[in-house]
């Protein structure tokens, strides 16, 4: 055999040991996306099952705010809608993750007009079963944050591995694309919290 | 103006690998001077042999005890540590209120730092103090004490909980330990040549030999040697674990992003004096949120001094005694 053969050879298995090696990593990195997104899923279904036992519990109280109540209910079946929509076409699109997004901050704004309303109610706010709601409430609501803090991470590190070169040569070609941030999108969000020192 | 996390961080590794490697130097400077203290002493007796035996001796020695102390401190997982405090373990499911919320905190910050999900223990005490045990993210274990419980609101809990997150993130346990093995080993040595002086002062040394008696001059060397080294060492390993502290408290604000929850903690515990962790925790004292350091001096102290971690988080100086949170009380009437 030639000189000329082995380097060419030599090459050759230069060339296909590199695209194994990303072909891995980019594998490896989808799959902590996916399971980033099973958290926030996890908490989200947490949540939405929460807001049947808020309702539930401040029903007796607040009689005269049934618009509010009805409000937070559609809110919650719209966002769980968008949810279970997500889980079964198989993972998180452009347009699905921004739907769910909307939805959610409309469940999370109805909420907040709830517990604001309850402040009005002392007997309510004394309540053990409020008091436990409202905590876990707020726990899923920073697990929420915290798993979306954790996804968006794990996207930004996706996507940019696939845009890097060399990789870009080859990413599309194994079927990686990049995938959508998990973004806060209402303006009640972006406003900053009122609060009241009283 | 609060601090920069990602800056803290970078800093506290930065000397923490400066302190260890300072600390390696010192070793071979040690083993070094040992040799050619050797050399010099014993004279013939010794010689001038092809390999540093002295030096190799020294250095085996330590890393033999040393060696052996980390393996049997790998046997120890964080629940060993937390039991033996005699704190209870946190039924998972608890309908307590307090508890219920610990639980669901440790669960947020487990999300934020994408580590498993510890066991958590309460001990019944009522000062602030909190600790993470263990050598790894799979046997770590928390343990707060009830005064946390009692005294801090939410956020302060969180902060002091993802404080302990950092130490668990960062492996703060493991390099703790293999310092604090190798400080043992250099205690070792020291032992050994004072033992070994004993032994030889009663040796009657009928031969007289030019340079002295080897053994003696050995023991002397060891004795001298291993005490040098123990003592920097200790202040050593005292600086390493100062600079693990405020990564912990840096990577608390990362976790949270909120700087006001571990400042506010840190300063209740500033401005609080009850004391009163049990007394057989005192060899894990460095793992503790906070370390009262009534009688070890500065220079050996595990931990800085709050008010110097309540700067760094928050920026500028602290100053306990006109701290705005602090200083509730109304000013003195005009007279």
């Amino acid at each position: 055999m030639s000189t000329l053969l082995i380097t060419f050879l030599v090459i050759v298995l230069l060339l296909v040991l590199w695209g194994i090696g990303i072909y891995n990593r980019l594998v490896q990195l989808r799959n902590q996306v996916n399971n980033a997104w099973s958290q926030i899923d996890v908490q989200l279904q947490r949540r939405y099952d929460l807001i049947p036992n808020l309702v539930e519990a401040v029903k007796g109280y607040m009689t005269y705010e049934k618009g509010t109540l009805e409000a937070v209910i559609n809110a919650r079946n719209q966002a769980q809608n968008a949810r279970s929509q997500i889980e079964q076409s198989g993972g998180p699109t452009a347009s699905s993750i921004k739907e769910l997004a909307a939805a959610d901050a409309a469940v999370r704004g109805a909420v907040t007009n709830i517990m604001a309303l309850a402040e009005n109610y002392p007997q309510l706010r004394a309540s053990e079963n409020m008091q436990q709601l409202q905590e876990e409430l707020s726990s899923t609501e920073n697990k929420v944050a915290f798993s979306r803090q954790a996804y968006n991470d794990n996207v930004m590190l996706y996507n940019t591995s696939q845009q890097e070169f060399p990789a870009v040569l080859l990413a599309s070609t194994f079927g990686h694309h990049p995938v959508e941030l998990f973004l806060v999108e209402d303006k009640e969000a972006k406003k900053a919290p009122k609060v009241s020192f009283s | 103006m609060a601090m920069n996390f990602w800056q803290a961080q970078r800093e506290a590794k930065t000397k923490t690998a400066l302190y260890i490697g300072i600390f390696i130097v010192l070793t071979m400077i040690a083993a070094a001077l040992a040799e050619a203290a050797m050399r010099v002493f014993a004279g013939d007796s010794y010689g001038a042999p092809p390999f540093p035996y002295v030096a190799l001796g020294f250095l085996g020695v330590t890393f033999l005890v040393a060696g052996f102390n980390y393996m049997n401190y790998l046997q120890s997982g964080g629940s060993y540590v937390a039991e033996s405090l005699g704190a209870n373990l946190v039924d998972p499911n608890t309908h307590t209120a307090k508890e219920r919320q610990l639980m669901n905190i440790v669960q947020e910050i487990a999300l934020a730092t994408s580590l498993p999900m510890p066991p958590v223990y309460i001990l019944e005490a009522q000062e602030i103090n909190a600790f993470a045990a263990g050598t790894n993210p799979d046997n770590a274990a928390i343990t707060v004490t009830r005064g946390c419980l009692n005294l801090l609101n939410r956020d302060e809990l969180q902060g002091v909980l993802a404080h302990e997150f950092g130490h668990i993130y960062h492996r703060d346990m493991t390099i703790g330990m293999r310092v604090a093995a190798m400080i043992m080993g250099f205690f070792f040595v020291t032992y050994i040549g004072l033992r070994l002086l004993q032994g030889a002062s009663y040796t009657r040394n009928s031969e007289e030999r030019r340079g002295g008696n080897p053994i003696a001059i050995l023991a002397l060397i060891f004795l001298v040697a291993g005490s040098i080294t123990w003592f920097f060492g200790s202040i050593l390993q005292a600086m390493v674990s100062r600079q693990r502290e405020y990564l912990a408290d840096a990577s608390a604000v990362q976790y949270t992003r909120n700087p006001w929850g571990i400042a506010n903690a840190l300063r209740k515990i500033a401005s609080s004096h009850v004391s009163d962790m049990p007394r057989n925790g005192q060899p894990f004292s460095h793992l503790y949120f906070n370390e009262h350091s009534s009688f070890w001096a500065r220079i050996f102290a595990s931990h800085p001094p709050i008010e110097d971690r309540i700067a760094a988080i928050e920026g500028g100086k602290f100053d306990i005694q006109d701290d705005p949170f602090l200083n509730k009380q109304p000013p003195p009437p005009p007279v």
